[in-house]
This record gives structure tokens, C-alpha cells and sequence, in this order.
């Protein structure tokens, strides 16, 4: 017998790449700023993806690229990255492929 | 001859007498005022003669009960002495209310001892009435009863104190004579004087001539009880036969027409016979009048509690009878009975295991409909709705289908016509607004105000919250959206619109995650076609942002052989789209286009992933079983196995020989139920609506998570009483079952055998 799949209509989920290569777990990466899950959207957005994209740290932090700005613009933030407190640099390499 | 002791009494009486007609004047100055009214003079010598027997026995003979049977009307001696005689005693006063006129000659008891004589009467005719039943009996009874009141009362000339004395006696006898046959024969007999509402029987017409005999008789007052619920058993029976089951239009004028053509007429003879003016009449009648119009309401509002639960099922054919019930409502206090009534017929006739839901549903938006028409401001439906609304589990669920449209069956709940207006919050009560009305009465306390609303409004105002509703919304949504598995964009677009009418309804905010859900539909199809461009691939996915669709089921499937393959190709097509994002399968979901070359057939079906799987792993090896299959495929539940599998022996592709072991059939097998593969074209549509949980399950699964919370809580700390654990568990984060909710689990819990409780204390089972 031989099977030949025409047509697949299939289901996928969509994922950040967060570098974290162990999502094989249901755990919910959330953003660090907002509590949200990198895959919902942050508090000032209402549709997720490419509209409210991450970004990427230097440090290997990751946040919603909106909440990062919004916390980099405050002066008490002192341009750096809210969880370890390094000089927030964002990681080139991601973020110039981020947009589509 | 008088003896001296009544000379003596006589003149003592006498004194007194005369000191009462002189009026305590000095001399005789009183007495001869009292002369002058033109009476003869009064004096010792008339008074004896007065009491003499012979001259009084003349006066006596007028006031004499005869038998009108035999004796010939009674010679009468000359009436004016009688008169002066009769006004001299009047004068005097001495005339007490038994009558001792002499002392061997007590009136009232002559008429007493006489009455046998209209007894007798009395019962002859009754007698023949009660073998006979004809009311002619009746009348005719009273007209002798009229005879024999004729006979007896004394002339008028001898004055009112002697005749009131009369009519006292004479019907103290006459009541105490007639028994309950007369007062129902009396009663049928005025019920037989209104007027037929059918118009073939003449109506039994009393002139006013019998009404003033009535009055004579002292029946009109005696009997006025009687009379009038003749008049209210008439008028009951009339409304009954007119306006049962008559639905159409408003009865109420029509009774009121009725009543002043009919019954008012008849009203007059009984209650306005003092009436001179036509404007007297109005005023006698305004009270009695009324009380009948009063009586038409309460029957017609009786009536229409009854039929209520029909009256609803009718609507809108029924909005006459609506009118009507709404109107005596206003006149009759009978809210609380139309409550009582219609949650029984509820009960009874609607809440029962056999009805649909859908069935309960439109029975409830008509009653909402109705209810509304009756009572504007709600407090009638709230109390009503109560138990409809607790009633189901899958209630939300009919409601929301039916928001979207996915109903096949029959109509929409909702009125097409019916604007979309958005959803009714309740709003606080403004006292500024100089509209401002309190809460009828008879609201509960939980009453919630419910501004003039849609239908919609109401019916999601059954629940407390209106998340529910969105959450039931979005699983239907994505089961809906899931199941469209060609790309045709109609089917969105269609799902669109419906989320646009129900953003009206349910605000923006609310619904942001459906608009996500569609937007990812969208999506799904832009980026395919962007990598269809790039690498032309039969896998078309869907590809769904997580955070935003309802909790899928979760499946651990591994795609075999070239499933694999493809899947994987895809994702790394997508990855060089989107370099930051990644493609995560959800394998068992979707539908896959197969075709399959057997030896001498080919067959091309539309199949679930999961059978897809299995047919794939038949090509490397044509006998397998159950549990090598599940095996190979990851985890999978063994009856959703068991179930792909046996869709392809139904096509004829597999068969068991063995339980537990198919054999691939490469030669059909005539004695297969092998089926032409036509009658597989739709095979998805229940599977593909399986997939997306309900919100029973998720909360079940939630729920699992908790366990892992309480059960900590209970090896740790021992016995807990549960709301301690409810306390504890509002720690954990998204925690949001109430009390209830949570001993409704526990109790779940204990029948499993992992509780156990005591004394309101919860511990674990120990293993």
C-alpha cells in the first residue's frame, strides 16, 4: 500500500524563540515587566505577535519589546535591564530579524 | 267589665300619661297644646271607654291576622275611630314592642300562632319546586307569600309604629320559615332574570313589580348576599365562556360593554329602584357597580393565571389576553398568584428532563417577551426566571449558539426586527433623575432594576456574570473556526460578522480575544501562501497564537513517516519567514487529505490526524496491533485508537482478525462492510468540534491543579474545614472557584476515595 497525503490541514501553535530550547513543557515564559506570557501581548496591546514583538537583552533577558521601552524611558530605570540590573543592550542579532 | 285592680292600674298608668303628653307644663296648659294638633279631648272617660272591650274588639278586628284561605275580608268597623283610638294609644307611648294592648290579646303572638297558615304554604310550594325543579314554583310562592303580607298588615291610617311592629313580626316568622331550599330557588330565580348571553333562551324577565314585592317582603335586604353572588356566578360564567382560550385580542372592553348592556340593567331593578334622577341612580349604583367590575377583573385575572403558561407559548398571538391580564393586574392584587401559577406550569410542564434546552430557552425569551408587556419594570420575570436560569448546564451554551447563528434547527431566539443594542449594564440607580421611580413593592431585595431591554440583554442577565458567556462564546468560536478546513475565506468572514454583531452586544474589550482568534485565521493564511511561495507544501496549518484560544486538548501524538517529514519541513519554512518565532504541532488536530493505493483499489478519504497515523504505519507493516500502533504514535488514549481504527475497517481497509490485531486489507474483502468511499465525504464535523474543551472540562482540569495544592495543604497540616482550604487556596494564583464550587470537588474527591470528612473536617485517605 502506498499512502500519498494531497492535503493537510494542520494545527500549529506559534512560539517565540526565546532561546530556551526546552519548550517542550507547557510552562509559560512570562515577560518579566508585565507578568504577561511572551506569546500574549503586553498591557498596551491587544493582538499578539508581530505587533508586539520581544526583545531581546544582551544579558539573555527577555522582554516585550514595548514593555522595555516603556521602562527604558523612565528616568529611575538608569538604561538598564530591570532584572539584573546590567547596562540594557539589545541583542542585535534578534532583533534585526524581528520584523517581518 | 274591667275589674278595680285595672281601673287602678289603668288610672295609674294614666298619670303617667298625662304627665308625659303635658310635658311637664303647669296646669294643663301641655295637654291643651296637645288638643290642639286637632285630636279629640282626652279624657279619663274615653280612655275606659277605649279599653272597654267592646268598642276595641272594632279596633282590633284591623289588625287581626284572617286566613286569607277561608275567612271573607273582615267586616271593618268605622276606621276613624280605630285611627283615634290607635293614635291616643301612639300618644301615649304605651305601645311597647310586644303589644300588650289588653291583657288576654298579645298581637304578635296572634300573628305568630296564625303562621302556621303561611307555613303551610310555604312548604307546599317548596315542596312541588323540589320535586319539579321549575322556578315557576318560586315566583309563584312569593306572589302568595305577597298575598298573605297584603292580608295582614294593618291599614295605613292606623300608623307607622303599628305597622313597623308588623313587618318585624311578620318576617322574623316568615325568615325563620324558609329554609335553604328557598334561598337556592331564590337564587336561581334571580340568576334566571339575567339576560342568556345565549341568545335562542328568552330570558325569565322579572318586571319591577316583582323587585318591588322583593322589597316588600324584606328580600332584597335579607337576600342581598344572594343576589349578589348570583350576579358574580353569572358574571363568572360568562367571562369563562366568553374569553377562555380567546387569546387574540383584548376582552376587557368587550366585558365592560357587556356589563353596561346587560348587567347594569339589571343592577338598576335591584339597587337603583329608590333612584327618582337618572344621576341618583349613578350614585347608588357607583358603589355596587364597582364591586361588580371589580369581580369581572378578578375572574378574568383568575382565568388568565390559569391559561398563563399557555397564553406564553401562543405569544405573539396571544399580546390581546396580555393586555387584559396587564390591566387587571392594576385593579386586582394577584401578582403573587400569577408568580405561583406560572413557576408550577413551569415545573410541570417545561423544567422536565424530557424538554430541550433550546425548547426551555424559547419558552423563556417568549415569557420575557410576555412578562414584559405585563409588567414593565421585570420584578414579575425575575421571580419568575429564577429556577429557569439554574435549571441547565448547557444553557449558556443553546444562548450562545444561537447568538452566532449555529442553530440549524428552526428559529432564532432573537428577534430579527430587534435592534442590536449593546448589553444592559445594571446601573446604579440615578436619584437625580426627576423620572426617578422606587422599586415596585413587591421586588426582592436581590431584585435587579432592569431597564426596558432585548431580549439578549435578558437573557445574559440570567447570569451573574457575563464572562461565562464570552468564554462559552470563544469555545464555540474556535471549534468553529478549527472545523474549516478548506481555506475558504467565506467561512471566516462569516464568523467575523457574527463577532462584529456580538461586539455591539458584548463591548470591544470583551470580545478582543475572538478578534485575536480571527485575526490568527487570517494570518494562518497570508503566511501560508508567503511559504507556499518559497516551498511549495502540501501541509496548510493553521497557526494559532496560544495565550488566546481556549485551553485545546493536549495530545502527545507523534506524526509517523512522512507525517513527520512534513511537519518538519514546514516548520523550518516558517522559521526562515519568522526567524524569532517557532512552529509548535498540535498533531491530533486538523484533518488530513489521504489517497491510498491498494493493490486493487485506490480510496481517497478525508481523515483525522490520528488515522492518518495509523494507515501510514500499515504501509511499513501490514498486520499490527492495537498497542504497537499506540506505541508508535506516542501516547494516545487506547478508545480514541480503538476508534480511528475501526473507521477504516468501516472503510473496508482494515480488518480485525483478532481482537486487538488488524490485518491491512490489500484485496477488499467481499465480506467487509466495505462502503464506497462517497459516503465518508463529511466524516469531520463531531470529531472537529471535539478538540477544543468545554468549559466543564477546563474547569475540571483546573481544578487537578488545585488537587496538587490541597493535598499539600492536608499532608502538611492534617484535618482542615473547608473554607480554611478555600482561604488557602485563594494564595494560589488564578484561584477562583468559590466555596461552593470547591465542595462540590471535595465532595468528588471524598467519593473517590482520596478524602475522607468528619466533623466538617477534611483529611486525606491514607494509603
Amino acid at each position: 500500500m502506498k499512502v500519498t497525503v494531497k492535503h493537510w490541514h494542520a494545527v500549529a501553535q506559534w512560539r517565540w524563540d526565546t532561546g530556551n530550547e526546552d519548550d517542550s513543557g507547557d510552562g509559560d515564559d512570562v515577560c518579566g515587566i508585565c507578568r504577561v506570557a511572551y506569546e500574549g501581548c503586553c498591557p498596551a496591546c491587544k493582538v499578539p505577535g508581530d505587533d508586539c514583538p520581544l526583545i531581546w537583552g544582551e544579558c539573555s533577558h527577555v522582554f516585550h519589546m514595548h514593555c522595555l521601552l516603556k521602562w527604558i524611558g523612565t528616568a529611575a530605570s538608569k538604561q538598564q535591564c530591570p532584572m539584573d540590573r546590567r547596562t540594557w543592550v539589545t541583542a542585535e542579532r534578534k532583533v534585526a530579524k524581528t520584523h517581518s | 267589665m274591667a275589674t278595680d285592680a285595672l281601673k287602678a292600674q289603668v288610672r295609674s298608668k294614666w298619670q303617667d300619661a298625662f304627665k308625659r303628653i303635658n310635658s311637664n307644663n303647669p296646669g294643663i296648659t301641655g295637654l291643651m297644646a296637645f288638643s290642639e294638633v286637632g285630636h279629640a279631648v282626652v279624657h279619663e272617660e274615653t280612655t275606659q271607654h277605649l279599653f272597654s272591650k267592646q268598642s276595641w274588639s272594632h279596633t282590633l278586628a284591623f289588625v287581626k291576622p284572617i286566613n286569607i284561605k277561608e275567612d271573607p275580608p273582615p267586616k271593618r268597623a268605622d276606621i276613624t275611630t280605630a285611627r283615634r283610638d290607635f293614635e291616643v294609644v301612639n300618644y301615649c307611648r304605651r305601645l311597647p314592642s310586644d303589644w300588650c294592648l289588653d291583657d288576654d290579646y298579645m298581637f304578635s303572638d296572634e300573628i305568630r300562632q296564625k303562621f302556621y297558615l303561611v307555613r303551610e304554604d310555604i312548604d307546599s310550594y317548596l315542596s312541588d319546586y323540589e320535586l319539579s325543579k321549575d322556578l315557576s314554583h318560586i315566583s309563584r310562592l312569593i306572589l302568595r307569600l305577597k298575598e298573605w303580607y297584603d292580608a295582614w298588615t294593618p291599614p295605613e291610617e292606623l300608623g307607622a309604629t303599628i305597622r313597623n311592629a308588623f313587618v318585624l313580626v311578620f318576617q322574623t316568622q316568615l325568615y325563620s320559615s324558609l329554609g335553604p331550599t328557598f334561598v337556592k330557588g331564590f337564587k336561581d330565580l334571580i340568576a334566571s332574570t339575567f339576560p342568556s348571553s345565549d341568545p335562542d333562551i328568552p330570558s325569565q324577565t322579572l318586571d319591577a313589580s316583582t323587585w318591588v314585592i322583593f322589597e316588600t317582603l324584606g328580600f332584597l335586604d335579607r337576600y342581598e348576599n344572594i343576589i349578589a353572588s348570583a350576579g358574580y356566578e353569572h358574571i363568572e360564567a360568562h367571562v369563562l365562556e366568553a374569553c377562555a382560550g380567546q387569546w387574540e385580542t383584548p376582552m376587557m372592553d368587550t366585558l365592560r360593554t357587556w356589563m353596561s348592556e346587560k348587567v347594569v340593567p339589571w343592577l338598576l331593578l335591584m339597587y337603583g329602584r329608590d333612584a327618582n334622577t337618572t344621576d341618583e341612580a349613578r350614585a347608588l349604583l357607583s358603589t355596587i357597580g364597582s364591586r361588580f367590575d371589580f369581580h369581572v377583573a378578578k375572574t378574568l385575572c383568575d382565568l388568565r393565571t390559569r391559561e398563563i403558561f399557555d397564553i406564553i407559548v401562543d405569544y405573539p398571538d396571544s399580546a390581546g389576553a396580555l393586555q387584559d391580564l396587564k390591566e387587571c393586574l392594576q385593579r386586582v392584587d394577584q401578582r403573587g398568584a400569577l408568580v405561583k401559577s406560572l413557576r408550577k406550569a413551569n415545573r410541570k410542564r417545561l423544567l422536565h428532563p424530557g424538554a430541550e434546552t433550546r425548547l426551555i430557552l424559547t419558552q423563556y425569551v417568549a415569557t420575557i417577551k410576555c412578562l414584559r408587556i405585563v409588567d414593565p419594570p421585570g420584578v414579575l420575570l425575575f421571580k419568575v426566571a429564577d429556577p429557569i436560569r439554574r435549571e441547565r448546564p448547557d444553557t449558556i451554551r443553546c444562548i450562545v449558539s444561537n447568538l452566532v447563528g449555529d442553530d440549524d434547527s428552526g428559529d432564532s431566539l432573537v428577534d430579527e426586527s430587534e435592534p442590536i443594542v449593546p448589553l444592559q449594564q445594571a446601573d446604579t440607580e440615578d436619584y437625580t433623575d426627576p423620572n426617578w421611580e422606587p422599586e415596585p413593592v413587591d421586588a426582592g431585595p436581590d431584585f435587579r432594576t432592569n431597564k426596558p431591554s432585548d431580549v439578549i440583554s435578558t437573557l445574559v442577565s440570567i447570569y451573574d456574570s457575563r464572562d461565562l458567556f464570552v468564554k462559552e462564546l470563544q469555545v464555540l468560536l474556535a471549534q468553529r473556526l478549527l472545523a474549516i478546513t478548506d481555506d475558504s475565506t467565506e467561512k471566516v468572514e462569516k464568523e467575523r460578522r457574527n463577532i462584529e454583531i456580538l461586539k455591539i452586544r458584548f463591548g470591544e474589550a470583551a470580545l478582543q480575544v475572538c478578534e485575536v482568534m480571527l485575526k490568527d485565521m487570517t494570518d494562518s493564511k497570508r503566511i501560508d501562501g508567503h511559504v507556499q511561495s518559497q516551498k511549495a507544501s502540501i501541509v496548510h496549518p493553521t497557526i494559532i497564537s496560544r495565550q488566546f484560544w481556549p485551553m485545546l486538548e493536549s495530545s502527545e501524538i507523534v506524526m509517523p513517516g512522512q507525517f513527520q517529514i512534513l511537519q518538519d519541513q514546514y516548520a523550518k519554512e516558517f522559521s526562515t519567514f519568522k526567524p524569532d518565532k517557532r512552529l509548535r504541532w498540535l498533531p491530533h488536530l486538523g484533518t488530513v487529505h489521504l489517497e491510498l493505493q491498494l493493490e486493487d483499489r485506490m480510496l481517497e478519504v478525508d481523515v483525522p490526524p490520528l488515522e492518518a497515523a495509523f494507515i501510514e504505519l500499515f504501509s511499513e507493516k501490514n498486520i499490527r496491533t492495537i498497542d504497537e500502533l499506540i506505541n508508535a504514535v506516542g501516547s494516545v488514549d487506547k478508545s480514541a485508537a480503538f476508534k480511528a481504527l475501526l473507521a477504516w475497517v468501516d472503510l473496508g481497509v482494515l480488518k480485525e482478525d483478532e481482537p486487538g490485531t488488524f490485518r491491512l486489507l490489500e484485496v477488499a474483502e467481499e465480506a467487509g462492510p466495505a462502503r464506497d468511499s462517497s459516503s465518508r465525504i463529511a466524516p469531520t464535523t463531531e470529531q472537529d468540534l471535539a478538540p477544543v474543551t468545554s468549559l466543564q472540562q477546563q474547569q475540571a482540569e483546573q481544578m487537578k491543579v488545585y488537587w496538587k495544592f490541597i493535598e499539600g495543604m492536608l499532608t502538611n497540616l492534617g484535618q482542615l474545614p473547608l473554607d480554611r482550604i478555600q482561604t488557602m487556596l485563594r494564595f494560589a494564583p488564578g484561584y477562583d472557584q468559590t466555596i461552593e464550587q470547591l465542595a462540590g470537588f471535595m465532595e468528588a474527591a471524598r467519593r473517590e476515595g482520596l478524602v475522607g470528612v468528619k466533623d466538617g473536617l477534611w483529611k486525606l485517605t491514607p494509603r
